[in-house]
């Protein structure tokens, strides 16, 4: 897959976060209409109690070839979360799609913990006046922990597809401080589950990874989004180190690439996708956070850059 | 109105200097019957940290069969370590509800996490014991019985019972932290699910018990049997706020149902209330029931919720 980079798309010195917010633009996730493209990212308020991030999901409309932003919403799509909810400290990512006349918006959300910092579960919003407001199916989550998977269930990507719903989405393995006395870091793994209604689901291989690793057992795997181009299922996430790579351009996020036939079987192929790292640009770090659309006959590949986002996202296009 | 002939406190966990990990508190009593003797399992507590928070252990004590007052062993370890980093059972495993199945033992528990923002959240595991009931295995690192869209947060109090070749869990869910001076105050309400198995569950869904202390009150310890023809449920419930005393503290409800479904309240026939002074004058809470040897037993808790030990009275005549 060859593809053409059109730069940082959403470049936030350029536009204007809803008020409150104090910058970053985080996995976009496309929704393709007639007129424009909106994509929805997670954006970010200071929680005015200790000064530490809350996530915010807002959107910005675009011509349907990128070229132009048309609109960007003033204010957030969805309330905060409840005090004690799974939710309560932010909604990133969150990955909205068509759902009938609605549009559902599968919620990964963040409470904070102590021993460590955040747990993660995924919820549903829907939204019945074409995505500016969504409004939660309850206050817990659709998808959360299980034996197999401790903790850290979020990340959900739905597609519609034979008559069934497909989510995949991220679960952690570990929490491990480095070295004795560090923060305790997190890994995880992509997996997938199914339902008939897109709200009960059921994991179809609890605990085990989708894909293999490709640097090692501490790969963290996140943000998975799936299209079909053709007859062949190609699915796009992230993967980093599980240490030092936040500020280590070695071990920072890459994007990865697998693609199927069959929506079970998938054959890892990072190399497929060469992404070049271009030096001293917006995106010359890291590359994470892939959000994946057709849009007039063109695919395109939306994600983050730098610093997880801190200054938008940008796109690329495939050349075919 | 059922009669209990109060048999005193059986159980103090001040009395084991000896035991560390069982400094104060015996919560939670749910008994296993072995042909000598009378397991009870309970939890406890080592002196709390320097930021006055505690953990929650679970142990057990054998009881003569003929004589419940009568101790004849203490465990000499918890009969489960808590969960590492992240798990949500890294900081106590209260209470705990055990169960025969095939050679094994089944223990159903409550696993407790910190949060940042409220005290703690609480989520249901398995673990299964090969010994007879005084080691045990977890079944995963995370819960079997986890949040959903309308259980958000604590869920706790697992009652495990089998009736009609299906297993019944019978637990609380949280429905709202009230925010209190100090700190925020969860209230929780009786649910059920229902398996085939012990590991698929599938939730009720609804409220078990109509309310009697309006929306803000607190249901706990939800344990049913079977006898004359209906279902008969203890439980206890407090008010929301300010309830760390004897006006709005616990107290011992009952609840009878033909089909485990729909529940009539009648707190009036639970029988089992304060005594004039003593150990558990203030208050009682967390009823367990046991039928063994055609007689009826209601293990149950004292002041400060267990802090001091749980004692038993024995039912006069039948639950009716």
């Amino acid at each position: 897959m060859k593809w053409r980079k059109l730069g940082l798309v959403f470049d936030l010195a350029k536009n204007r976060l809803p008020e409150g917010c104090i910058g970053f633009a985080q996995s976009p996730q496309p929704v393709v209409f007639d007129e424009f493209v909106r994509v929805y990212f997670s954006t970010r308020v200071l929680d005015p109690t200790n000064g530490k991030f809350i996530s915010e999901v807002a959107f910005a409309d675009f011509e349907p070839d990128f070229s132009k932003v048309i609109l960007v919403s003033d204010r957030p799509v969805i309330a905060r979360g409840k005090l004690g909810c799974f939710d309560e400290h932010g909604i990133f990512p969150m990955n909205v799609v068509k759902h009938g006349s609605e549009l559902w918006g599968y919620t990964c959300g963040w409470s904070r913990r102590v021993s460590v910092s955040v747990e993660t579960g995924i919820g549903l919003a829907v939204s019945t006046d074409g995505g500016v407001g969504f409004e939660r199916l309850g206050n817990g989550p659709v998808l959360t922990s299980s034996p197999r998977e401790p903790f850290l269930v979020g990340d959900g990507f739905v597609l519609q597809e034979g008559g069934s719903y497909h989510m995949w989405y991220i679960f952690g393995t570990c929490w491990r401080s480095h070295e004795e006395g560090d923060v305790p870091e997190r890994t995880y793994k992509i997996g997938h589950a199914v339902s008939g209604d897109g709200i009960d689901w059921r994991k179809t291989s609890e605990g085990s990874a989708t894909l293999p690793d490709a640097i090692g057992e501490a790969e963290s795997q996140a943000l998975p989004c799936v299209i079909k181009i053709d007859d062949l299922y190609h699915m796009f996430f992230c993967y980093r180190h599980s240490y030092d790579f936040r500020t280590n351009p070695a071990r920072g996020y890459r994007i990865g690439h697998a693609s199927s036939k069959d929506l079970k079987n998938w054959n890892r192929d990072d190399e497929a996708i060469p992404l070049e790292v271009s030096g001293g640009s917006w995106d010359s770090d890291m590359m994470c956070y892939p959000g994946i659309c057709e849009s007039r006959g063109q695919t395109y590949l939306l994600y983050n850059g730098n610093e997880f986002g801190r200054h938008g996202f940008g796109a690329a296009v495939l050349e075919r | 109105m059922h009669r209990w002939k109060k048999l005193g406190k059986v159980f103090d966990p001040t009395a084991h200097p000896d035991l560390p990990w069982l400094r104060e508190f015996a919560q939670g009593p749910a008994t296993l019957v072995f042909d000598d003797f009378v397991r009870v399992y309970f939890s406890c507590r080592p002196a709390p940290d320097a930021n006055g928070a505690y953990v929650s252990n679970s142990a057990w004590v054998d009881l003569d069969r003929r004589d419940p007052r009568k101790i004849l062993r203490v465990a000499n370890s918890p009969v489960l370590a808590r969960g590492g980093f992240g798990e949500f059972d890294e900081f106590g495993i209260y209470p705990v509800s055990p169960i025969r199945k095939g050679d094994e033992i089944w223990l159903y528990y409550g696993g407790w996490t910190r949060c940042e923002s409220v005290p703690f959240n609480v989520a249901i595991g398995l673990a299964t014991s090969r010994d007879g009931g005084t080691t045990f295995a977890k079944y995963g690192r995370g819960p079997i019985l986890s949040y959903s869209l309308h259980e958000p947060f604590v869920l706790s109090g697992p009652k495990i019972r089998r009736f009609n070749n299906l297993f019944y869990l019978f637990y609380i869910a949280g429905t709202e932290w009230l925010r209190e001076a100090g700190r925020p105050e969860p209230i929780y309400k009786i649910r059920m699910a229902v398996s085939e198995n012990g590991v698929v569950w599938r939730k009720h869904g609804h409220n078990l018990i109509p309310e009697k202390l309006g929306t803000e009150e607190a249901q706990a310890s939800p344990d049913v049997l079977f006898s004359n023809g209906k279902y008969h449920m203890f439980f206890c419930y407090r008010h929301g706020k300010n309830y760390r005393n004897a006006e709005r503290g616990y107290r011992i409800g009952y609840a009878h149902s033909k089909d485990l479904v729909v529940w009539t309240r009648d707190d009036a026939r639970a029988g089992l209330i304060p005594s004039q002074e003593g150990w558990d004058a203030e208050m009682v809470s967390y009823p367990h029931l046991l039928q063994v040897d055609g007689r009826t037993y209601l293990f149950y808790l004292g002041d400060s919720v267990g802090r001091w030990g749980f004692g038993v009275a024995e039912l006069q005549g039948e639950l009716a």
